[in-house]
C-alpha cells in the first residue's frame, strides 16, 4: 500500500468510528481485527501482532 | 493632510501586507503603476508567516527580494517528529547542492515586508499609503472607485481601473461587495509564542506528539532569524482561548519543554498569538474589476505553511495577467484564467491542509483515536509514518487552465506538462553560473533545446518579435555543447535536458510566473504553436 493508500485507509477509519460512536468503538475495532487477523497465514502471524498491539497500547 | 488625488490609479492595492507588498512589486516590475493603502503604520508586528517556499523565493526573486531574503533567512530542508520522546519521522525535502533556493527558509514576516516594500520603491512607480483604511468601495463601469480614510481622520475617494484585495482574512474589500467565505473551521486551537532565545540547534521542523513536557500536547517549533524560536503548541478543547494566551499560562509550558530538550539559554517571549484551523475561499476570486488574493481571497490551515505562500503564488499569477490587461497587450477575459488556476490551487491547499489538521488537530474522537494508534505504530512499522508528515507546500499544477496548450500525445514520457511549473536547472550563462529560473519573471521564455551552432531558420521569427513587457517573448537557447551567450544557456550538468524530457529541438513555452504554457517536438510547426498560445493568452480568451 502506498502513502496515498495509507492516508485514505487512516480517514475512512477515523470517520467510521466517529460515526458508530465511543460506545461501538471498541467492538467495531475487534470485528475489524478480527477479520484482519484471519487473513494471516497462520495463528503464529496473528498472535505476533496481537503481542504487538498489546505492547504498543502500553506505552 | 492635504493629499494630491489624481484622475485615477491604474491599479490600487488594498492591503500593504507581504501579498499587497510583493504584488505592487511586481505590477511595478511590469511597469504598471499602483498604490497600496495600507490601515497599519508600518510593516506588522509579530513574527507571524514565517516559512517561505522555494516557489515563493522564486518569486521574490523575480523583483530582487531574494537577496535580502536567503540573506537573513534560515534555510532548511527537513524536519523530525516525536512521539513523547522517541523521533518517529525523520523527513527530508527534495533538495540538491549549488540549487538556487532551499526547498524552506524560515524569516519573520515583517522582513518579506520590508524587503518586498524596497523592491516596490525600487522598481519605482509604487505608491504606499501607510495609516490608511479604506472605508467604501463602489464599483463603477468604467473603474472602482474607493474611499479611504487617512490618518487624521480626512475622508478622500479615488477611481482605480482595477481594485485588488490583499486587505486579509477580515477583508473590508469583501465585506464591502457582499462577498463570503465559503468552507469550514476547526475547533481545535495552537498558541503561538516567539520567544528570544540563543540556540546552537540544526534549522529544521520540530514536532512533538504528547512530549512528556506537556503530556497530551501537540508542540512545533521552528528557528527563526535574530536568535527566536516560534513555538506552536495545541491546546486543550476546555481550555479559555483567552486564558490560554496569557503569559502566565504560556510561560511555563514554554518552560517546561525547552528543559525537556535541553535548550537552557536564558529566554524572553516576544510574541503571543493564538490560531485554529480554517479552510475557507470566495467561490472566485474576481468580480469584475476587483481581485482578490491571499488571506482575502482564501483561508488555508497553518500546518504545511500555504497560507502566506500561496498569497505569494496569487500575486506571483496575478501580476503579469493584470499587467498585460491594464497596459492593453491582453483582453480582461485573461484575468478570469487567474481566478480560475488560483481556485484550483486553493481547492488543493485545502486538501492538505485538511489532512494536515485531522492529524495534527484532530477534530473528532475518531481521528484522535486514530493518531494515537499511528504515532504508536510508527515506532515499529516504518509504512505508516508518511501519516506523520506535515505535507509541506508545494506549488500546483494548473490542470484544465484555457493557458494550456494541448499535448502532443505520446511525444513527451516525462519532463513537465502544461500547467506545471516548468522544472529548475543548473546551467552555465555568459554571466557564470546560474538556474534555468532565473530566465523567468518578467516575459514569455520560448526554450529552444538543441546542440546544433546556428537558429533554424524555423525559429528566426521568434527573435524578432517585438511585443513589449510582460508580453514580450524571449527566446533561449538550451545547449549541451555550445558557450554561453546572451541567448544560449549551457547545460552542462544536463539536468535541464532530462527534466524537460528534451530531445534534438524540443520547444517549451514558459509564462511570465515559471508555468510551462507549450511543448513541441516538431520543430518546423513549433513557430506557429506558439504562436497560436500567444494569441490564445493575448487575444482570444474573450472566446474561451
Amino acid at each position: 500500500m502506498d502513502n496515498a493508500q495509507i492516508e485514505i485507509t487512516y480517514t475512512a477509519l477515523a470517520e467510521c468510528i466517529a460515526r458508530v460512536g465511543e460506545t461501538k468503538t471498541s467492538l467495531l475495532l475487534a470485528t475489524l481485527a478480527l477479520d484482519l487477523l484471519s487473513q494471516q497465514p497462520d495463528a503464529e502471524a496473528a498472535l505476533r501482532h496481537i503481542l504487538q498491539a498489546e505492547r504498543l497500547a502500553k506505552i | 493632510m492635504s493629499i494630491s488625488i489624481p484622475g485615477k490609479v491604474p491599479v490600487l492595492v488594498a492591503g500593504g501586507g507581504p501579498v499587497g507588498l510583493s504584488l505592487a512589486a511586481l505590477l511595478a516590475h511590469h511597469g504598471v503603476r499602483c498604490w497600496v493603502l495600507e490601515a497599519d503604520a508600518t510593516w506588522c508586528e509579530g513574527s507571524r508567516a514565517i516559512c517561505i517556499s522555494r516557489r515563493s523565493q522564486e518569486i521574490l526573486g523575480w523583483v530582487g527580494a531574494d537577496r535580502p531574503l536567503t540573506a537573513k533567512g534560515l534555510s532548511w530542508v527537513g524536519g523530525r517528529s516525536y512521539f513523547r520522546d522517541t523521533e518517529v519521522l525523520h523527513f527530508e525535502m527534495p533538495s540538491e547542492p549549488a540549487e538556487r533556493f532551499a526547498p524552506m527558509l524560515n524569516i519573520q514576516q515583517y522582513y518579506v515586508e520590508q524587503y518586498a516594500h524596497a523592491a516596490a520603491l525600487r522598481a519605482g512607480g509604487v505608491e504606499m499609503r501607510w495609516s490608511t483604511r479604506v472605508n467604501a468601495v463602489r464599483p463603477q463601469a468604467s473603474g472602482v472607485d474607493v474611499e479611504f480614510q487617512t490618518e487624521d481622520g480626512q475622508i478622500h475617494c479615488v477611481r482605480t481601473d482595477w481594485l485588488v484585495a490583499c486587505d486579509g482574512g477580515r477583508s473590508t474589500v469583501r465585506e464591502q461587495l457582499g462577498l463570503q467565505l465559503e468552507g469550514m473551521q476547526y475547533e481545535g486551537r495552537y498558541v503561538i509564542v516567539d520567544i528570544e532565545q540563543d540556540t546552537e540547534r540544526k534549522v529544521e521542523r520540530l514536532a512533538w506528539f504528547d512530549p512528556p513536557s506537556n503530556p497530551g500536547s501537540t508542540i512545533l517549533m521552528h528557528r527563526q532569524p535574530d536568535n527566536v524560536w516560534r513555538i506552536d503548541y495545541q491546546v486543550a478543547d476546555h481550555e479559555d482561548p483567552v486564558e490560554a494566551v496569557k503569559p502566565e499560562n504560556v510561560l511555563p509550558r514554554v518552560q517546561a519543554h525547552l528543559d525537556m530538550i535541553g535548550e537552557t539559554a536564558p529566554w524572553k517571549p516576544l510574541w503571543i498569538s493564538i490560531y485554529n484551523a480554517k479552510c475557507l475561499t470566495l467561490p472566485s476570486y474576481r468580480s469584475g474589476r476587483v481581485l482578490f488574493a491571499g488571506d482575502a481571497a482564501h483561508l488555508v490551515p497553518i500546518f504545511g505553511v500555504r497560507g502566506l505562500n500561496s498569497g505569494l503564488d496569487d500575486a506571483g499569477n496575478l501580476a503579469w495577467k493584470l499587467a498585460l490587461v491594464q497596459q492593453g497587450h491582453a483582453g480582461d477575459a485573461l484575468l478570469d484564467s487567474y481566478s480560475s488556476e488560483r481556485i484550483l490551487a486553493t481547492r488543493e491547499n485545502i486538501s492538505f491542509g485538511a489532512k494536515s489538521t485531522e492529524f495534527m488537530a484532530p477534530p473528532h474522537h475518531g481521528f484522535a483515536l486514530m493518531r494515537e494508534a499511528a504515532l504508536r505504530l510508527a515506532l515499529v512499522a516504518p509504512g505508516v509514518r508518511s501519516l506523520i508528515n506535515p505535507r509541506q507546500s508545494s506549488p500546483v499544477e494548473y490542470v484544465g487552465s484555457p493557458l494550456n496548450q494541448p499535448d502532443q500525445g505520446s511525444a513527451f514520457t516525462g519532463g513537465a506538462r502544461a500547467g506545471m511549473p516548468a522544472p529548475e536547472a543548473m546551467l552555465q550563462t555568459s554571466h557564470g553560473r546560474g538556474h534555468l529560473t532565473q530566465l523567468f519573471g518578467s516575459g514569455f521564455v520560448a526554450l529552444y533545446f538543441s546542440n546544433q551552432p546556428l537558429l533554424p531558420a524555423a525559429l528566426q521569427p521568434l527573435t524578432e518579435a517585438s511585443r513589449p513587457g510582460a508580453a514580450a517573448l524571449r527566446l533561449v537557447r538550451v545547449s549541451g555543447e555550445q558557450a554561453p551567450d546572451a541567448r544560449t544557456v549551457v547545460d552542462e550538468l544536463g539536468q535541464a535536458w532530462r527534466r524537460y524530457d528534451a530531445a534534438e529541438g524540443t520547444l517549451y513555452l514558459v509564462r511570465p510566473d515559471g508555468y510551462v504554457m507549450g511543448r513541441w517536438r516538431d520543430l518546423a510547426s513549433a513557430p506557429a504553436n506558439i504562436d497560436v498560445a500567444l494569441k490564445r493568452a493575448l487575444e482570444d480568451m474573450d472566446h474561451g
